[in-house]
Formats: structure tokens, C-alpha cells, sequence
């Protein structure tokens, strides 16, 4: 029998402070579905897709009933279709997107990642071609998630992929100008993309993956700040035993989320995967990122303070979870998504958050430049440079970083965007010099592969 | 030999373990498991011990009567058969209902557990009443095997809380391993 205390404490953590699994990802790999025939490869994959996932989201809720934790998203990546369509056109390539919308849909899933190209070192044809497809085919869909990834510590980054994903963000950005821009919360630009990652909108099954594979995604982000908050009411902490409460608690929302995901695997007969230890927020109080750096005495997310403050959280998160789980993966940090995280938002807004203050920060965080909005009007060559600095922090700093970045069509610096539900609201953030027309990113080919040693 | 249950109540104080574990390896009796709890200052212990086949359960009982003689404990002696020793099957979840003090509360969960046939293998519910959320706690931990109707169960045990005003949570025990034990 558990002491009352502990008892006490877990319901309470499901109950106030916002525990859930965030994600449980199903991966199925492709590319047995390949054929030069388009309506065969399309009925090839919505019979493996479907086959796997049918069950997907009954499964999850009653695993989650049962441990009275909620999974929160049920999601679907798959190998990247700039890959296993290879052969097909951009118009051939948005119907794809599109009946991938449409298996998501029919199989009750928010979110199917994996429209996605990796391009870190040349583009092929298939690539081009996804590429190409991107604006339309995210438009055009709902559901469909796509990540390009344009740089890796090895390959260095590919400017002219850079540049091109400049210009598919702006272009759908202007697709989905009655959305503000909704198309770009998609579509995210990677520098050392996981394989294995069961967050969306990066997800995507890796080629050196099993058949199907389930990835789970952790949240508890509130757990973190509530733990801190109890200890410090207590008395004053030093830092390195705040550090310790952080590493604890990861431990244990990692175990929720090692238990659900192997329950749903075992029972969907399915692989597991890894656990992604990042602290996902969500738009709501008491599930925020933000809300941590207030219990750790800073008055916002993003004053001076702020980029010391999430490498020990991020490293401390990481540690405690890498203790309760033997696999490890996807992303695995602190996210701070700007929209998506109310507290963060509400930093920007004021002012407390800048992007240059964000950029720093994604130098100790796990993604990057996650659910920003931008004015509509910044330049697509401002708007690569955004993407090169980014991806240039991942590349030397041998770790993953992203863009999500949204051009709101049509607003400024200081309106409001909504985006609805997970993705959440916020106001477009300040671009100092976004008018530019710099040649740097113009130029194209390949910035090298940094040195791996004489590190400094 | 003999498999006996000697249960062991009284008002709490230091030494009654050893008093009665001292008086049964007088008698030639080998533990296998003893078990005790103390509630509001009372004692209750469950002694399981191996006895020599040429002692009675009655004179054990006697003996150690007449040894603890003024301590005011109760002491019974009950022969136990093996077959009623096999732990209980099923998969375990705990049922935790948190919320105001009322009398009946244990008799309507339990009924309710027991008209579903579900084994409560664990109990403990604490009413100190009071505004404290978690001062009216109850916590059952319940065996569900494969001929319970969980779903039935476990809807029936939210309807009577909602009744009654309080919040109720169903969980597999495994949730409480994951988060609690390394």
C-alpha cells in the first residue's frame, strides 16, 4: 500500500497541476507503399496508415481511463513523402497531402506529421517537389504537418533550402491570409531533426526506424512549477537544490508517460519507441512554461536572468528523465513556444520577451523559434536570415533547433492573432530590420560543416 | 505442524510484539508473517506462525492469555487452511474519494463494491472533517479480475460520489508505482 501522501500528491497532480501525456505518436514507415502510380501509392498508404491506426485513438483513451491520465493528442508521423513520393510532382504531391488529411480524419487524429523533406546537404528531385507543394498543401489541409530540415552539425547548412523556405512560408502564409497565416503553424524548419520526435508540427518517422513505432510526448510543465513552489514555501533554495527538485519531478512524469506509452504499444501490438522528455505547455494557466520562470523569482520570461534560468531547467528535465526511461528521445527539453504558451505570450506582448531575447534562449532550450508570429510584411530575405541564424545556433551548437514562424498577412508588430485551440493566441512580435533586402542569404550553397574540435 | 492466525487487539504500548512473539517461540511456533496497524492509539496485530502438531489451538490461545494476563489484550487463535493463503487475483486499482465528512460513506462505497463482487484487498479512510480538502479521505484499493463488470463498477462508484458531493478517482495501481517507487 502507498502512504496517503503519495496518493494525495499524484491526484493532485492530474487534478491541479495539468498532468497529462501531451502526445502518443504512432510512426509508420512507408515505404512499402511506393508505387509510380498515384492513386495506388495514395490507396497504398491509407490502407497501411489506416491498418496501424485504426484503433489508435480508442486505444489511448482507454489507457488513459485507466490510469486516470489524459492522452491528450493522438498523432500519426510517417516517413518523410518527399522520400517515399519521390517520383511525383508538386500538384501530385499536394493530393497526396491531401488524402493524408483525410485519413487523419478518418481515423480521428488531430495532427499527421511527416510531410517532410530532409535537404540538409542538396535537394533532389522529390524534395524540390515537395517543396514546391508546401504552400498549397498546407493550405489546403488541416490536419497535415510538414518539416524540412536544412541544416545538421555533419552536412553544415544548405542556404538555398533556407532561402526556398523563405519564400513556401511567405507564400503560405498569403494562402492562408483569412486565417492569419494559419498554414505556417505547420510547417517547421529544422536544423538536426529527431527521428524519432512525437511532437508535432516536426514529427516524422526516420528511415532507420521500425515498421510502426509508438513515440510518446510528456508533458507537466505545471507539476514543474507547483514542486518549486511547495519547496520554496518552505524556506529559501539554493539554485542547485531547486535543480534537484526539477530532476525529480521529470523523473516521475517520464514514468507516467513510460507506462501509458508501452500499455498503448503492447496493446496495439505495436514497437515502443522513446519517451520525448520535454515540458510541452499548453495555453492555459497553470500549464505554462513562463509560469516556471516566475516560480523561479524572475518577474517574466525573457528579462536578464531568463537564458540561465532555462538551461537549468532544460538540463535539469533532461536528467531526471533520462534516469526514468532507458529510451530517450525526440526533442526532449523545455519548449517555449511563443502562442502556444500563455504566460510566454503575454511576455512578448508586454514587451519582457523580445525575438532577439528568444533567439538567445533557443541557444539552451530544445526547439528553437517555435509559434512566433511576425509581421506579414517582413522581407523574405530578413525572414531566411531569422531561419540561418537559428539553424546556424543547432549546427555549431551540435543540438536541435527550428523555426515555426508565422508572416500574419496583413498585420503589424503588436495586433492580435488567434489561432485556436492548442496552438493558442498571441500578439505579433516586434522584427527589428524587416524591411532588409540583405544579400547574405541570396547567395545559396552551403555554409561548411563546423569544426569539431577547438571548441571555444 | 499446524497453521495458525493469532490476532492480537489492545490499547497500544511498547513491548506487545515482543511479548507475544517471545510467549509463541516459547511454545515452539515459527513466524511466517506478522502485520500490525495502530488506529487512534489501539493496536491490532496478525500473527501467522507454524505450530507443533501436539498443541491445540485452544491451548495456544490459553497460554498466551494467561501470559499477557493484565495487559488488556484481546487474543484469538484460529487454525488457518492453506487454501484460504493464495493471494487475491486481479488486476489492482485504487479508488480514492476525497470531499465532506457524512456517515455512511465506507457503507455505500463498499456496498457498492461488493455488489459488483470487486475485493477491497486494502482500506483507508480517514474522517477528521473540517474545510481541509484532503482532512475526508477515503482510499480502497480493490482486486478487479476478469468476471467483474470494471466499466459498471466503476460508473456506479461515480454516480454515488457525485451524489454525495464528492470527487472520486479510479486508477490502476501501476499509475502510483510509476510515479512514487524507483
Amino acid at each position: 500500500m502507498f502512504e496517503d501522501h503519495e496518493i494525495i500528491s499524484t491526484i493532485e497532480m492530474v487534478k491541479n497541476e495539468n498532468l497529462d501525456v501531451r502526445a502518443v505518436t504512432l510512426g509508420v514507415n512507408l515505404f512499402d507503399c511506393i508505387s509510380h502510380d498515384l492513386s495506388r501509392f495514395k490507396e497504398n498508404i491509407r490502407k497501411k496508415i489506416i491498418g496501424h491506426a485504426g484503433q489508435l485513438v480508442d486505444v489511448c483513451d482507454r489507457v488513459g481511463e485507466k490510469y486516470g491520465i489524459q492522452v491528450v493528442n493522438k498523432r500519426i508521423s510517417i516517413s518523410p513523402i518527399a522520400l517515399v513520393g519521390a517520383g511525383f510532382t508538386p500538384d501530385q504531391m499536394v493530393e497526396i497531402a491531401v488524402t493524408l488529411n483525410d485519413i487523419a480524419r478518418t481515423v480521428n487524429i488531430d495532427f499527421i506529421g511527416g510531410f517532410s523533406a530532409l535537404v540538409e546537404k542538396g535537394m533532389a528531385t522529390g524534395d524540390k517537389a515537395l517543396i514546391a507543394a508546401l504552400p498549397q498543401a498546407l493550405a489546403e489541409t488541416q490536419r497535415v504537418c510538414a518539416s524540412v530540415n536544412v541544416a545538421t552539425t555533419k552536412a553544415g547548412i544548405n542556404m538555398d533550402a533556407v532561402f526556398e523556405m523563405a519564400q513556401a512560408i511567405k507564400k503560405a502564409a498569403e494562402l492562408s491570409r483569412e486565417d492569419d497565416g494559419l498554414a505556417c503553424a505547420k510547417l517547421c524548419v529544422f536544423s538536426n531533426i529527431p527521428q524519432d520526435m512525437p511532437f508535432m508540427a516536426g514529427a516524422y518517422l526516420g528511415v532507420g526506424q521500425a515498421d510502426a513505432v509508438i513515440n510518446v510526448g510528456v508533458s507537466g510543465p505545471g507539476v514543474v512549477k507547483r514542486a518549486i513552489e511547495r519547496n520554496l514555501a518552505n524556506g529559501p533554495l539554493t539554485l542547485g537544490k531547486i535543480a534537484e527538485i526539477i530532476k525529480r519531478t521529470a523523473c516521475k512524469v517520464t514514468r507516467v508517460g513510460e507506462l501509458i506509452g508501452r500499455e498503448v504499444a503492447d496493446t496495439l501490438g505495436i514497437k515502443f519507441g522513446v519517451v520525448d522528455l520535454s515540458l510541452a505547455p499548453t495555453p492555459t494557466v497553470g500549464d505554462s512554461i513562463g509560469e516556471i520562470f516566475q516560480a523561479l523569482g524572475l518577474s517574466h520570461i525573457g528579462v536578464p536572468g531568463s537564458t540561465a534560468a532555462l538551461a537549468m531547467l532544460n538540463d535539469a528535465v533532461k536528467k531526471g528523465g533520462a534516469f526514468a526511461s532507458s529510451h530517450v528521445g525526440g526533442l526532449s527539453g523545455a519548449f517555449i513556444p511563443v502562442s502556444e504558451d500563455l504566460n510566454i505570450a503575454n511576455a512578448a506582448e508586454k514587451g519582457f520577451l523580445t525575438i532577439e531575447k528568444l533567439e538567445a534562449m533557443t541557444c539552451v532550450c530544445s526547439v528553437g523559434l517555435d509559434m512566433v508570429p511576425v509581421p506579414g510584411d517582413i522581407t523574405e530575405h530578413s525572414l531566411a536570415g531569422i531561419i540561418a541564424d537559428e539553424m546556424a545556433i543547432g549546427m555549431i551548437n551540435a543540438k536541435t533547433t527550428a523555426t515555426r514562424i508565422i508572416p500574419v498577412p496583413g498585420k503589424k508588430a503588436g495586433d492580435k492573432v488567434h489561432f485556436g485551440g492548442l496552438l493558442g493566441e498571441a500578439t505579433i512580435m516586434d522584427v527589428p530590420h524587416l524591411d532588409l533586402k540583405d544579400a547574405f542569404v541570396t547567395y545559396g550553397g552551403r555554409i561548411p560543416a563546423p569544426i569539431h574540435s577547438l571548441k571555444n | 505442524m499446524t497453521k495458525l492466525i493469532i490476532t492480537v487487539l489492545g490499547k497500544d504500548r511498547p513491548g506487545i510484539i515482543a511479548r507475544v512473539s517471545q510467549d509463541l517461540f516459547d511454545l515452539d511456533c515459527n513466524l511466517e508473517n506478522v502485520n500490525q496497524m495502530i488506529l487512534q492509539g489501539q493496536f491490532a496485530g496478525f500473527f501467522i506462525a507454524e505450530a507443533p502438531a501436539s498443541l491445540t489451538p485452544e491451548t495456544i490461545q490459553d497460554t498466551l492469555a494467561r501470559k499477557s494476563n493484565g495487559n488488556g489484550l484481546s487474543i484469538y487463535v484460529r487454525v488457518l487452511d492453506p487454501a484460504d493463503t493464495a493471494a487475491a487475483d486481479g488486476e489492482l486499482f485504487l479508488i480514492t474519494t476525497i470531499g465532506p465528512d457524512q456517515k455512511g460513506l465506507v457503507a455505500r462505497f463498499s456496498g457498492i463494491i461488493a455488489d459488483y463482487n470487486a475485493n477491497i484487498v486494502n482500506l483507508k479512510a480517514v474522517f477528521k472533517g473540517g474545510t481541509d480538502p484532503n482532512a475526508n479521505v477515503m482510499i480502497y484499493q480493490v482486486a478487479i479480475t476478469q468476471a467483474v463488470d470494471a466499466q459498471g463498477l466503476f460508473a456506479a462508484l461515480r454516480k454515488k460520489a457525485e451524489q454525495l458531493s464528492l470527487d472520486v478517482r479510479i486508477q490502476h495501481k501501476n499509475i502510483f508505482d510509476a510515479i512514487n517507487k524507483i
